[in-house]
């Protein structure tokens, strides 16, 4: 289904944040958010997961989403691919889920414990995790925060492989990098 | 894996107890009167004499029983009753005043009290259970405020199964503090239910022998249950520790 922002108001104390804001985002579509620091591309994402009610507005309600969150969220002392499994799955999974997040990560870091791994690699599995995830629509806020161009590149790649025609939306000051991509900008 | 100990800390060790045992027979050559301080070597051959009588077996299993069922029975009470309140604020409120009570009201007090309403067969199993349920239920409460809210919101957004995200994420952060809890209610729970059961003297308990050694003036044997019941409080503490890391993995 689409998702539509009516008529979204929103401050932040005394800050007008969203002011009668409008946005639809069709099934399937693929979105890049950009906007300087402060704008509320962050609220935007949050109102839309649920976890941040709106001063007005209406949300489609119903939609399945996961998300990759501008921390990484991971459980300590799990492996990469428990982290995985934690949102979909169990042990009989394993295989499939190590399978998966082979295709972003090297094959020795898939059962280390994620605090053994660099910030690059933990940005990473959050990003798969939220791949993995059964959802209707993907949000990921600042996801490449921590990886150098060609490791973005490959994450991006990654990310449009594994989409599997959910809508996608998300957030970044690096538009610049991903101007060979077809994503569809959006600025507040 | 827990590394072995080096033979410099197993020797340091021994030195010490050494040390001890050295102050222990000076101060009972120096007092000159068994029936006042018995000597490490009395004790050791009151010790000796008791261990294979039926007796002895009957006492150690009696204590170490009830104050086992009493801490096991306030471990699960206290992480329940702790998880209703942490979910349910009203009950937490409700509980308050009467925590407060468990936690100041002497276990003397406790003891005589119960010992008018329940009779002494019981008696060391409640007072076990009345000194660990406050520390295990305030343990609860405090690990499970700790939970990552950053974590708990990823659940949500993933509609992660609630039992799942109770294993996984309310479970490690809720655990440090259980087994903090664990190590001083343990000892604890000993201490208490050793007193209770001296001031009830129940059949086959330890708190019987221990006043039969006061009664007849038996101070070596006093010293050899005191002696018995640091080795099983020690053993039962190590056995319980070594059980909730494991499940906590």
């Amino acid at each position: 289904m689409d998702i539509a922002i009516k008529d979204l108001s929103h401050r932040f104390g005394e800050k007008v944040i969203f002011q009668h804001y409008n946005l639809t985002l069709q099934r399937g579509g693929l979105y890049g958010l950009t906007a300087p620091s402060g704008r509320g591309k962050t609220t935007l994402l949050r109102i839309l997961l649920g976890l941040l009610t709106p001063d007005a507005g209406t949300v489609t309600q119903g939609v399945r989403y996961s998300a990759v969150f501008q921390t990484d969220r991971l459980l300590p002392g799990r492996s990469a691919v428990d982290q995985l499994l934690f949102v979909r799955g169990n042990r009989k999974n394993r295989e499939e889920a190590a399978r998966f997040l082979a295709g972003l990560l090297p094959e020795n870091s898939l059962n280390q414990s994620v605090g053994e791994l660099s910030g690059g690699m933990q940005r990473r599995v959050a990003i798969a995790r939220a791949l993995w995830a059964d959802s209707d629509c993907v949000l990921m806020d600042e996801p490449f925060t921590g990886l150098d161009e060609a490791t973005l590149h490959q994450t991006v790649d990654f990310i449009l492989a594994n989409r599997q025609g959910r809508t996608l939306l998300l957030s970044t000051h690096q538009k610049e990098l991903l101007t060979d991509y077809p994503f569809a900008w959006l600025t507040l | 894996m827990k590394p072995a100990k080096s033979p410099r800390r197993f020797l340091r060790g021994l030195l010490v107890t050494l040390f001890w045992l050295g102050v222990w027979q000076a101060v009972s050559m120096l007092v000159a009167k068994p029936v006042i301080f018995a000597s490490p070597i009395d004790t050791l051959r009151a010790l000796w004499a008791q261990v294979p009588t039926a007796a002895y077996w009957s006492a150690v299993l009696g204590s170490l029983g009830r104050i086992a069922l009493g801490f096991f029975l306030a471990l699960i009470l206290g992480l329940l009753v702790g998880i209703a309140a942490f979910r349910f604020s009203l009950l937490r409120t409700l509980l308050s005043p009467l925590l407060t009570m468990m936690k100041t009201v002497p276990v003397a007090s406790f003891i005589i009290l119960i010992l008018v309403w329940f009779g002494s067969s019981s008696l060391a199993v409640i007072v076990a259970l009345l000194i660990v349920f406050p520390q295990i239920y305030f343990a609860a409460l405090s690990g499970l405020e700790s939970t990552n809210p950053e974590l708990l919101e990823l659940s949500r957004v993933f509609r992660v199964p609630a039992g799942r995200t109770a294993w996984q994420v309310y479970r490690p952060a809720l655990w440090p503090y259980l087994m903090g809890a664990c190590a001083s209610a343990l000892g604890m729970s000993w201490k208490a239910g050793i007193a209770a059961e001296v001031i009830g003297t129940p059949l086959h308990s330890i708190g019987e022998q221990l006043y039969l050694s006061k009664v007849y003036m038996a101070t070596a044997e006093l010293f050899a249950w005191t002696l018995t019941v640091i080795l099983l409080s020690t053993v039962f503490e190590k056995a319980v520790l070594r059980l909730l890391r494991r499940v906590g993995k």
